[in-house]
């Protein structure tokens, strides 16, 4: 088991290794590797995780240990109920996004550094989700944002993809400075790193509440930056000039999922500091509504999708936030399924149509059956639409929400009212955008390819691997993507349709020690009602909007890009050249000065400027002269 | 002569002995070359075995001989877990090199007195490392510096001969000035220990027979670390450095970085903690501060530096100001960190300046307005650069990693004795230097390595070769030693803790 569970850590790194040597030389072995490495990712994902779901005793093992001063920093793994689902999640979104890159990315000429990227970034997120101890979690968890930033940079031709791979490595890193902090003082306090003894020593108590408020408010700020939550929330939709696959892979399993699994696995820690979890459900109210209002506005699909997943990771945070631990959980798992479906299905569109932006789909129902069921299965769950899974948990967070407001008490009353309220309103504003962006693409017009598609914001350019291969698309062209791409699609599909049963039978995933409130029927007739209603208002808002200019509503941003960059980017710019110009003239006045009243030395150093050896001499002999005179001074 | 004196003497004996070998071999500079590279791995099995000895602690692995009796300065070379990973460390990157030196000989031949001053040259860095009389240090120190004079002097940049002269005369003048200073401190010292013996002076400042509450004990303290200072270099006394690494020839950058900086990292652990009391109020957190300033610094310098190899010396001054913050924090942790941060820099920076040096030659500049997507032209080559550069922004699993995340660790638990809330603040400044050097260098790969390959300054040059297998062989033992120490950093942690647990007089 131990061995096993090593090997599934050490084969994603072996792999990506292997693709990086063999490189171009045999780009068809390195397919097969980079498949086979991952499908035999999941198969021994497989057999480390599924003896670990239900009830099972968590199994832990220390691999090695360093005898340095402090605790000891130990390579110690540990599987329990979350780690399983978790590593399920990310080795089965992993493989499909192998798979389908075979045909996305059939002709890209970087295919062997992606794939190891790709591998690497598995890789990581194992170690996140398997370690026991904090250094080794901060590993993964720091080696996903650079595997990230080199995968949104891919397309490094494209100043979109240069300046959003920056953005998301600068972003997410400075958040990550919480964690360390975080490993710091809880590596004082418990003179230990071991995550599973840390968490065992403050469920056992013995803690004033908010004893330990600062390493939860920093593991917190960690957390709203890895996985995108206001204020930090700006990298995620700027990150889409990246592949589509990798847009899958980090939104659904990895990079953005790591956010929710760390709160989950850190959570007698932040149930022992309500401040935390009040900062949490705060950030998490504001986020999913913002995401929802701005997905609903792009005019660019991948967009709407960044967006829908920084709304939704809200979801998941809410729920953790109000004590949900398993309603938080499933909608991450049920959100993985749906949302890797949803991004590898608009991959599909972008292939067919050569564009992310929605003004240049339309009508593609009867070109891209098959994307079209699956992509409307996708949607269908976002949006909440029973019996699809996301109906499921977003009600069973919604229902937690409700709880939480009448009768909770980890988080203050009136912000699990407000929490409530962002959690229903959200759910409606994400039918109307579901439905919208569903409309566009697959519905009404067939869009002419020939004028310029209209975006309000720079939206980022095709995958130019497809660009150059049929240069101007039309619409006659459209086409079914290969069976590497819709495979998976439908693979995806079947737990975003039955994913449900896993609501009803939680116990089966998260073990029955746990309490799970999860199905509230009431509330969830009043939610379809609701849904429903906000579906007929918006085909009401589309007809009317139909053969008129579209006037846009305008819904300003939050400035946090403007704050940023007028508040940081630039005071650091001007603090740098005035550091150049300190080093240029104050320090350099000294130096002068300093070589000026050494011209008494000055003579040596000419002596010996052609080099000869007299010159050296004469250092030496002065050195040794100046070595004398102290000797007998001191004498 | 004893297994040890055998050992210790021969470490600094092997090397002198191949240089003055590679220097008489005057008539083919190919067989001086080789000669020296011949040494340059003898020195290097030789540190590997001192290494192994020195897991037995310092008092087992330490030669003592009357040397200039006169004034009391004797022969004492020791080895034990803080210095023998620097030993390994500065042989290992003395044979990368000459491996180096094989592919790339300089333009202005001399090639042979080149490898001869450069085996000179680290055999008076591994003096230093071995070295605990005092004086015996500043002598080794003084052997390290000069020849690196006429390196700079001699091979530096050949487009630029008045900036090379500059730079050298600056390197000898500031370096030369620091070590006397601490010479002086030293003599300060002796003059309260009545001994050039820094063992003894540590055993006589623990039991308080070396009396640190007198101004004398203080200004030898100051003058010591202001020597180590220029040397290290110490915010503000780094301004010799970026003009010394950026005209050196690229062996000689990679020395000066990954070597010569550790010889004042080096002294700050092992000569100036012992002679330093961290009660005293102001010195020590000055110290603290001044290399956090120098962190941040750096980083800022970076972020608008136009040239490829000067923005790598201003990165090592930030990653050596990582190393000083440790050491001021009189903590064994600390002093982990210092050694681990140390070797770190050094295997990372070596081999970002061997990088520097190959885009530099294959494109005949380093500004960095004139390199452009380096990842169309030369991939291998741009992609090892984007690797080095995550090395050195510390990002976890790299060797980077570790020393400064150690240092963070140190300067958050400090010695009892410093002002806590200080150090908590220069931990967090320290950490925003830690962004700031993530942002240079995600800013330097998006100018140097990405763009569009058809612009005006990319389209030149379509028949640049890629990494070579000369170039491989320089740099795979430090891209194998970045990944190790990364993902196992007990391999240097362990044998560091031990040493500098018995470095504080614990058992």
């Amino acid at each position: 088991m131990s061995a096993l569970l090593l090997g599934l850590v050490l084969l994603p790194f072996g792999s990506a290794a292997l693709s990086l040597l063999v490189g171009h030389r045999a780009e068809v072995a390195v397919k097969g590797l980079s498949v086979g490495a991952s499908g035999l990712g999941l198969v021994l994902a497989g057999v480390v995780a599924v003896p670990q779901l239900g009830d099972a005793a968590a199994t832990g093992q220390v691999y090695a240990s360093t005898s340095a001063a402090g605790p000891p920093i130990e390579l110690s793994m540990y599987v329990d109920q979350l780690s399983a689902v978790m590593l399920l999640l990310a080795h089965t979104v992993s493989f499909l996004v192998q798979v389908y890159s075979l045909g996305y990315l059939a002709a890209d000429p970087r295919y062997p550094s992606y794939t190891a990227l790709v591998a690497l970034f598995t890789g990581a997120m194992t170690v996140v989700v398997t370690a026991d101890d904090l250094w080794l979690l901060l590993v993964g968890w720091e080696l996903m944002g650079a595997c990230s930033y080199f995968l949104i940079a891919h397309h490094w031709e494209l100043p979109e993809a240069r300046e959003g791979a920056v953005k998301a490595f600068l972003m997410t890193r400075t958040a990550d400075l919480g964690l360390l902090f975080a490993i710091i003082l809880l590596g004082i306090r418990f003179d230990s790193y071991r995550i599973s003894t840390i968490m065992a020593a403050i469920s056992d108590g013995g803690f004033v509440r908010d004893e330990l408020w600062l390493p939860a408010m920093l593991l917190g700020a960690a957390v709203i930056g890895k996985s995108a939550q206001f204020p930090l929330h700006t990298w995620l939709p700027d990150a889409m000039p990246g592949p589509t696959p990798i847009s899958a892979l980090i939104h659904a399993a990895t990079m953005v999922a790591a956010g929710v699994f760390l709160v989950a696995r850190t959570y007698p820690l932040f149930l022992s500091a309500p401040a935390a979890l009040n900062l949490l459900a705060g950030v998490a109210a504001l986020t999913m509504l913002l995401g929802a209002l701005y997905a609903l506005l792009s005019e660019d699909l991948k967009r709407v999708l960044a967006w829908s997943t920084v709304s939704q990771l809200a979801y998941m945070f809410g729920a953790l936030a109000v004590g949900a631990y398993s309603a938080g959980i499933l909608h991450l798992l049920a959100h993985g399924a749906f949302k890797a479906l949803l991004f590898l299905a608009a991959g599909s569109v972008v292939h067919a149509v050569g564009s992310t932006s929605m003004s240049s789909m339309g009508g593609l129902r009867e070109k891209l059956p098959d994307t079209f069921i699956t992509m409307t299965v996708g949607f269908g769950a976002l949006a909440g639409i029973a019996p699809l899974v996301g109906f499921f948990t977003k009600d069973a967070v919604i229902g937690a929400s409700l709880d939480a407001a009448t009768a909770g008490r980890l988080i203050w009353p009136w912000l699990a009212w407000v929490l409530f309220a962002s959690t229903v309103l959200t759910a409606l504003v994400t039918v109307a955008y579901c439905l919208r962006a569903w409309l566009r693409v697959f519905f009404g017009q067939v869009a002419s390819s020939a004028e310029p598609a209209p975006t309000s914001e720079p939206a980022p350019p095709a995958e130019p691997v497809d660009e150059d291969q049929q240069p101007p698309v039309l619409v006659t062209e459209v086409h079914e993507s290969p069976w590497a791409m819709r495979g998976p699609l439908y693979l995806l599909a079947v737990p975003t349709t039955v994913g449900g049963l896993a609501v009803a039978y939680p116990h089966l995933l998260l073990g029955s020690e746990r309490e799970h409130h999860l199905l509230h029927p009431e509330l969830a007739v009043v939610m379809t009602l609701l849904i429903a209603s906000a579906a007929a208002v918006t085909i009401w808002a589309g007809r009317r909007s139909t053969g008129r200019a579209t006037r846009r509503p305008f819904v300003p941003h939050p400035p946090v890009d403007r704050i940023y960059e007028v508040g940081l980017v630039r005071p650091v710019r001007r603090l740098a050249l005035l550091v150049r110009a300190g080093d240029r003239d104050v320090i350099d006045a000294y130096a002068v000065g300093a070589g000026a009243s050494a011209r008494g030395l000055g003579w040596v150093l000419r002596l010996s400027q052609n080099g000869n050896v007299q010159g050296y001499l004469m250092v030496v002999v002065v050195g040794a002269a100046a070595l004398a005179v102290a000797a007998g001074v001191m004498a | 002569m004893s297994t040890t004196a055998f050992a210790l003497n021969g470490l600094v004996a092997v090397p002198v002995a191949f240089a003055l070998l590679a220097a008489l071999l005057r008539r083919s500079e190919r067989a001086a070359v080789t000669v020296a590279f011949v040494g340059s791995l003898a020195a290097l099995g030789w540190s590997l075995w001192v290494a192994m000895l020195s897991r037995s602690g310092l008092e087992a692995n330490r030669v003592d001989q009357d040397w200039i009796a006169a004034i009391d300065v004797s022969w004492s070379l020791g080895v034990d877990g803080i210095s023998a990973p620097l030993l390994v460390m500065t042989a290992l990157i003395g044979a990368c090199c000459f491996v180096s030196l094989f592919r790339h000989a300089p333009a202005c031949g001399g090639q042979g007195n080149l490898a001869a001053l450069l085996l000179l040259i680290e055999a008076g860095c591994l003096g230093c490392f071995l070295a605990l009389d005092m004086v015996l240090f500043f002598v080794f120190f003084e052997v390290a510096l000069i020849p690196m004079w006429f390196v700079i002097n001699s091979w530096g940049d050949e487009h630029d001969e008045p900036g090379r002269r500059r730079a050298a005369t600056r390197f000898l003048v500031f370096t030369v000035l620091g070590s006397a200073l601490m010479l002086v401190g030293f003599m300060l010292v002796r003059s309260i220990a009545g001994t050039f013996d820094i063992t003894e002076v540590a055993r006589q400042a623990d039991g308080a027979a070396y009396d640190l509450g007198s101004p004398t004990a203080v200004l030898a303290s100051v003058l010591v670390g202001l020597g180590l200072a220029v040397k290290t270099p110490l915010w503000p006394l780094h301004i010799w450095l970026p003009d010394a690494h950026s005209k050196a020839p690229t062996v000689g950058s990679v020395l000066l970085a990954a070597v010569l900086l550790k010889l004042g990292a080096y002294g700050f652990v092992r000569f100036w903690l012992p002679v330093t009391d961290p009660t005293w109020e102001l010195l020590v957190p000055l110290v603290a501060a001044l290399a956090v300033v120098a962190i941040v610094y750096a980083a800022l310098a970076c972020l608008v530096q136009t040239d490829l190899k000067r923005l790598i010396a201003y990165s090592s001054v930030g990653h050596m100001g990582f190393v000083v913050l440790a050491v001021a924090t009189f903590t064994e942790a600390g002093v982990q960190a210092a050694v681990y941060a140390s070797v770190a820099h050094g295997v990372i920076t070596g081999l970002l300046f061997f990088l520097a040096g190959a885009i530099k030659d294959r494109h005949g500049t380093a500004d960095l307005d004139r390199l452009r997507v380096l990842y169309g032209k030369v991939p291998r080559l741009a992609g090892v650069f984007a690797f080095a550069a995550m090395a050195s922004m510390g990002l976890p699993g790299l060797a980077g990693f570790w020393g400064e995340m150690l240092a963070i660790r140190s300067a958050v638990d400090q010695s009892p004795a410093l002002p806590e809330s200080t150090f908590a603040v220069l931990a967090v400044l320290a950490a925003v230097g830690v962004i700031l050097t993530s942002a240079y260098f995600l800013v330097l790969l998006r100018a140097m390595a990405q763009g569009v390959p058809g612009d005006r300054l990319g389209a030149d040059a379509a028949d640049i070769a890629d990494v070579d297998a000369l170039e491989w062989l320089a740099w795979a033992p430090l891209l194998a030693l970045t990944v190790l120490l990364g993902v196992m950093p007990g391999l240097l942690l362990s044998p560091v803790a031990e040493a500098s647990r018995a470095f504080f007089g614990g058992a």
